[in-house]
């Protein structure tokens, strides 16, 4: 028996090594990585080389001695050149370093947002595209050709050239569809939503709401697993929300009162905030203020009567009672203009000094004040409403918007152009996505019982996302690095912000350096999520 | 008629109980509590739209509001009768397949009509024409709302197209154009049918195919001074139209071999530099370097970056260790991953800029090169990373039984690669490829960010011209349309090849 | 371990006015566009009753049985499952996909969540159960299909047959009184398919109401009190296993049975 099992060789065979696949492998890779090598080399002496003739400034010390270790040092320098939006603070004698660093936020941020917007419009595209209604996916599919087949730089130009700066002058700035959003060639003006002192009053009541919905959420499970019939907790936590927030509202607004307020001088005759439209309404001769746009353009009032009859008062700039002031002014429909200061005390001497007809304060301010003035200017003290949370509408003054939010002609040319090309791939990818769920899925999920929202959530949404997510992440790190195209429109990205400080420096390897290792690293950000997420939804097949 | 007639009873006297009013409600309107706001407030919309559309044209939006009305009455009633003509069959399923259906098509019809007859306006009916620029200022001066002035494209067209190439050498490009469609043409069917498969006519035009890079480039740069061909600088007169397609084709071409070798490379399988070898080289070689550069630069040190910098040799055996943990030793596959990802990973416009800044400081200081020459380098290295994932692509769908089956037969690695796995990756990428040469097609507008004057960068130049001042608009909806046109044409082209390739052959 | 569960339909909802018809079909007509695929289907289930709805290609029965659970719109008739009457009203569709289980030819099972997870979904959300009810209810009907052992795995590491009877499961957690299956065997290999027919026995014995559409004669002949020949949208006959079979009135009846039995 045992000599029919095979006998192992009792020594290896010697190969000759030029012959062995495995010193092979590792010659043929020294050599490539020697050729590599040399090639790397070869361009690190052109570099010096080049760098003793154009100077040795590159690698300058603050010593004023050259070194590689020092490549680096510029940064601190100061930039000496100014940057028109920035997240942070920023100002020319800040450093190279700090320059680059509002570029890198800039980039982030109009990334972020472009995300965002281009996710959800590339959403509602892709779902668009499966309509029924024949023009629905029509329109949908003709806006994702065309975009997808011509390029995001002519459709930045286009955007920033002949949309954006084509808009009208300010005076004349178009409003979107009736509501407070204005176009106009110094950019996008949108509202913002301002939170009052008394929000807080209020965010109590949300507290309370949000645990009352709560309890009822959790209330109504208990229920639904005795019933073992369907309760609709959205709607009843919502109600329970509903009816505690409500109440608060008006509470917080009616304890709020007297915290802010305005002063207005007794010869007004002005007692309560009502008095205000009254006069302007009287002074106008009409009979209802709602009237007057109407009446300006029939010519029964001149702008000369309107400007001469507009309300104006003094405020701290950007303080919840100027939005206040603002609001109520704008619900009664009175012309007005503000005189903003930087301090109280000068808001006071303003108003003092009668450049204003109402000073609008806090009302523990005002009290001082009013006491302060008794001999000069009596006055009476007159609470303002207030809301726990306003709307800040954008408002021509002079030659710019004030209040809002604004988005200047760059910023709004790269996001939206950014939106509106990266929306277009994600609406193809979305469409792929929902239309590799297999329509037996719905079906089951149908024949089940489960409702339409819980067949979308549990069944359809799961599986297309496995499908949708690594395309979309991709399509990320493009918007990403598309951002970069910022420098044609102006706007100061990273990439536009380096190019600056490469010029103005003169530090080529180094700024490259920068700029390429920081788009390297947010892509790689990016990246190992999607790799992450990809090992983590794997399908397991049989 | 009788069956009509009594179907039509039922619908409106809902006395079989087939059809009744507060039937119809219940189940349509009030089934869910969303829906009833949901129509009122679609109503609202199309009625504040129909009004707008109402001021601004009477005339169509009345005849489009009775043709609505009359199409969704007729359709109901096919519905009611399931009696369908082609027509009602085709708008029940596709504009009225329901009551919000039927209001969202009548809004987005007029939507459409106003969109559609503002861009006619703007573009026919209130534009100029003429390429003689006080003409056209005429001409438009009469509109209050001045269309679009065509002129500026119309006399800017050879600019548009080939920018400051020589006229008088127009002759070589008209060749070239030539010689492509010559070939082309039989191309399309003689590589599609299997009858030339082994036809000598298949390999000539195949070798045809290959001379002609030579061919564009004598035709293109030329050689000498004197002669036939005359030397062309490109810096100078390459532009337009000429240069974006010279970029994109250059590029998808050049970044062919590259691209393979670069995803060959990163799934390359060969046996690895075994760590005793890696480790003899890279700690020897950090021990110098802490010793030469991170010892005195940590003395000399003066701030955080400069420590930093002084530190780097110490991330040496890091490196290396990652090196063996994760490419095994494979160099290869380590360097070719690297590049890929790296190239990957920034913005073309960083390497494009790079290519005009950096190249030259990367060169030996005698050496000087034409930018177009610089920017055509960078496009290819750029285009090798992307090219290579598809490839990569490609070859990860061959089922690996195919790599066991060439193994088998002894054929070793070249043949195994050149005779069995190439040609069928490289037949499954070939949509990738077109669809990487769109989008090389369009990026190649970023060269103009680095001063060559492209197809985008000369419509630039035009609104800059005296006689044609601020005139943007027209220029950049030509240059729209010639994209779409030709990556419309090349992705339909594409998809139909994908088919192909999912149906047969494989 | 139950082996016999019966539904107890009696007590849990009986109400008013509640025959002994479960399902009940008057006259149902189906369009699409011009073609109607239902041409005026009228018949009754009683409770208990296993009913094998028989037919050839585009006869209409896969249609007939998805409009009574309404995953097809019915144009005109009337559906009454269970004393709910079926209309557009969701909170309807609803009620009645309760009280209806159903079984596709192709399993239909969610690829994304394990066998287990599968089974307990629509309990959890449907039938608003907690996680350890539906858990120990969810193991009871995979140990009653004869998988509990898979629980864990997902859909696409089982064979056509588990996964079948997973979908079986899956429905039947729902305590659903009436079970529909459309073709369940079709898209099985031979040797799989008298797992799920075993199951689906073991079922009809034990007091479901059963309609099931499938070309298992076998099936039929052995386990159904009645059996319905559908054609071209109408029902052509309807009769008990054993007179059909033996003697079938209508000539297209014959010469269906004769192509399907002659091979």
């Amino acid at each position: 028996m045992t000599d029919l099992t095979p006998q192992a060789p009792n020594r290896r065979e010697s190969v000759p090594f030029w012959r062995d696949i495995r010193v092979l492998g590792v010659l043929a890779q020294i050599a490539f990585l020697i050729v590599v090598i040399s090639g790397l080399a070869w361009v690190a002496r052109n570099v010096t080389q080049n760098m003793s003739t154009l100077g040795g400034s590159q690698f300058l010390c603050r010593d004023g001695s050259s070194s590689v270790r020092c490549a680096f040092d510029f940064l601190q320098l100061d930039a000496q050149f100014a940057i028109s939006e920035s997240l942070i603070p920023y100002d020319p004698s800040d450093s190279y370093g700090r320059a680059l660093l509002v570029g890198a936020l800039n980039t982030i941020k109009v990334s972020s947002l472009g995300i965002v917007l281009a996710t959800v419009l590339g959403t509602l595209t892709g779902i668009a595209r499966l309509s029924s209604n024949w023009l629905i996916s029509s329109v949908a599919r003709w806006y994702v050709d065309i975009i997808r087949n011509t390029p995001l730089l002519l459709q930045l130009f286009f955007l920033f050239f002949a949309v954006i700066l084509a808009f009208p002058p300010i005076r004349e700035a178009n409003q979107l569809f009736g509501l407070p959003i204005f176009l106009s060639q110094r950019g996008i003006d949108l509202p913002r939503i301002v939170m009052m002192p008394s929000f807080m009053t209020w965010l109590i009541f949300l507290v309370v709401g949000a645990a009352l919905a709560a309890a009822v959420w959790w209330w109504l499970g208990r229920r639904e697993r005795e019933t073992e019939r369907d309760a609709n907790r959205p709607l009843w936590a919502l109600l329970a929300l509903l009816i505690v927030a409500v109440p608060g509202w008006f509470f917080a607004s009616a304890t709020a009162a007297d915290t802010q307020g305005f002063l207005a001088p007794e010869s007004s005759g002005i007692t309560e905030f009502a008095d205000v439209p009254e006069v302007v309404r009287a002074q106008l001769g009409l009979e209802n203020l709602n009237e007057l746009d109407a009446a300006l353009d029939a010519g029964t009032v001149t702008q000369e009567q309107v400007d001469e009859a507009t309300v104006t008062f003094c405020a701290v700039e950007n303080s919840p009672p100027l939005t206040n002031m603002a609001a109520e002014l704008n619900r009664a429909n009175v012309p007005w203009a503000v005189e903003r200061s930087r301090t109280p005390a000068a808001a006071s001497a303003d108003f003092a000094a009668g450049e204003c007809q109402l000073l609008v304060s806090s009302r523990t301010a005002l009290a001082g004040e009013q006491a302060a003035l008794a001999d000069v200017l009596p006055s009476t003290l007159i609470p303002l409403r207030e809301l726990p949370v306003r709307l800040s509408v954008p408002r021509i003054e002079g030659l710019n918007f004030v209040g809002g939010i604004k988005l200047s002609p760059n910023f709004a040319a790269i996001l939206i152009g950014l939106t509106v090309y990266t929306g277009a791939f994600i609406a193809e990818i979305v469409r792929a996505g929902i239309q590799s769920v297999a329509k037996g899925q719905s079906e089951a999920a149908r024949a089940l019982g489960l409702s339409e929202s819980q067949r979308l959530r549990l069944v359809v949404l799961p599986q297309a996302l496995r499908v949708i997510i690594p395309p979309l992440t991709s399509q990320y790190l493009n918007l990403t690095k598309n951002s970069s195209l910022a420098i044609a429109v102006g706007y100061p990205d990273l990439w536009s912000t380096a190019f600056t400080t490469l010029n103005q420096s003169g530090r080529a390897i180094q700024v490259f350096l920068i700029a390429m290792g920081t788009y390297l690293m947010f892509s790689l950000l990016i990246s190992s999520f999607l790799n992450w997420y990809n090992r983590r939804v794997a399908l397991v097949e049989r | 008629m009788t069956t009509l007639y009594h179907n039509l009873q039922t619908f409106f006297r809902g006395d079989t109980g087939h059809f009744s009013w507060r039937h119809f409600l219940r189940e349509h309107i009030f089934s869910s509590w969303w829906f009833a706001p949901w129509l009122l407030l679609l109503l609202y919309i199309t009625v504040r739209v129909v009004a707008g559309q109402f001021a601004a044209s009477p005339v169509v939006t009345a005849v489009v509001l009775i043709a609505w009305a009359l199409t969704v009455m007729v359709t109901a009633v096919s519905n009611v009768l399931h009696r369908h003509t082609p027509l009602t069959f085709w708008l029940s399923n596709n504009l009225y397949n329901s009551i919000t259906s039927a209001f969202i098509s009548l809004l987005i019809v007029l939507l459409l009509i106003a969109g559609v007859r503002g861009f006619f306006g703007w573009a026919f009916v209130r534009a100029s024409f003429v390429p003689d620029a006080e003409v056209a200022a005429q001409t438009l001066s009469q509109w209050e709302d001045p269309g679009a002035n065509w002129g500026a494209v119309v006399d800017n067209f050879r600019n548009l197209m080939v920018f400051r190439f020589p006229r008088e050498q127009d002759w070589r490009l008209w060749l070239l154009v030539l010689w492509n469609v010559l070939l082309l043409i039989p191309s399309t069917f003689v590589f599609s049918r299997e009858v030339y498969r082994r036809s000598r006519v298949r390999r000539v035009l195949a070798l045809l195919w290959v001379f002609t890079p030579v061919l564009a480039y004598l035709l293109l740069v030329g050689i000498g001074d004197g002669g036939p061909l005359p030397r062309l600088n490109p810096d100078t007169v390459w532009g337009g139209l000429l240069l974006t397609l010279i970029i994109a084709v250059f590029g998808i071409i050049a970044s062919f071999p590259l691209g393979l070798l670069l995803a060959l490379g990163r799934r390359s399988k060969i046996m690895g530099v075994p760590g005793w070898l890696t480790w003899l080289v890279v700690l020897p070689l950090t021990i110098y370097l802490v010793a030469t550069r991170t010892v005195p630069g940590l003395r000399e040190a003066s701030g955080p970056g400069q420590i930093l910098i002084s530190l780097l040799p110490l991330l040496l055996p890091v490196a290396a260790y990652l090196f063996l943990r994760y490419f095994h030793g494979n160099v290869v596959a380590l360097l070719s991953t690297i590049y890929i990802e790296t190239v990957r990973g920034v913005p073309l416009i960083t390497v494009l800029f790079m290519s005009i800044i950096l190249f030259p400081i990367f060169l030996p200081p005698q050496m000087e090169v034409l930018s177009t020459w610089r920017v055509l380098a960078a496009v290819t290295f750029f285009a090798a990373a992307y090219l290579a994932e598809n490839v990569r692509g490609g070859l990860q769908s061959i089922p690996k039984g195919q790599f066991e089956a060439a193994d088998a037969l002894g054929l070793g690695t070249a043949r195994k690669y050149r005779l069995i796995v190439l040609p069928q990756a490289l037949r499954a990428v070939i949509p990738a490829i077109v669809g990487q040469f769109i989008g090389l097609f369009k990026d190649t507008t970023l060269v103009e960010t680095v001063g060559l004057i492209e197809f985008l960068g000369v419509a630039n130049l035009i609104s800059a011209q005296p006689d044609w001042l601020g005139v943007r608009r027209e220029p950049y909806v030509f240059i729209a349309i010639v994209y779409f046109i030709g990556n419309f044409l090349m992705a339909s082209y594409s998809r139909r090849l994908e088919r192909q390739l999912g149906v047969g052959e494989r | 371990m139950e082996q016999t569960h019966i539904p107890d339909h009696t007590h849990k909802h009986s109400h008013a006015g509640k025959t002994d018809d479960i399902i009940i079909c008057r006259d149902v007509h189906k369009w699409y566009g011009e073609f109607e695929a239902l041409k005026g289907v009228s018949m009754t289930v009683k409770r208990g009753e296993v009913v094998v709805i028989i037919g050839p290609s585009g006869s209409g029965k896969s249609t007939f049985i998805r409009t009574i659970n309404r995953l097809e719109e019915h144009q005109e008739g009337e559906i009454i499952v269970d004393g709910i009457t079926l209309s557009h009203d969701i909170r309807n569709i609803a009620e009645i996909r309760r009280e209806v289980g159903m079984v596709f030819q192709q399993f239909n099972l969610f690829p994304h969540l394990t066998v287990l997870e599968n089974v307990m979904l629509a309990p959890i959300h449907v039938r608003k159960w907690d996680r350890d009810h539906a858990h120990e209810r969810a193991m009871h009907w995979l140990n009653r299909v004869g998988i509990p052992e898979q629980a864990d795995k997902y859909p696409g590491q089982l064979s056509g047959g588990q996964q079948q009877r997973v979908a079986i499961a899956r429905t039947l957690c729902m305590e659903p009184h009436i079970l529909m299956f459309d073709e369940p065997t079709s898209a099985l290999d031979p040797e799989m398919i008298k797992e799920v027919l075993d199951v689906m026995r073991d079922l009809a014995v034990s007091g479901y109401t059963i309609l099931a559409v499938t070309h298992e004669m076998g099936f039929a002949r052995t386990v159904a009190d009645r059996v319905i020949f559908m054609d071209g949208g109408y029902i052509v006959e309807e009769n008990t296993p054993d007179d059909f079979f033996a003697n079938p009135k209508s000539e297209r009846t014959k010469l269906f049975l004769s192509q399907i039995l002659s091979h």
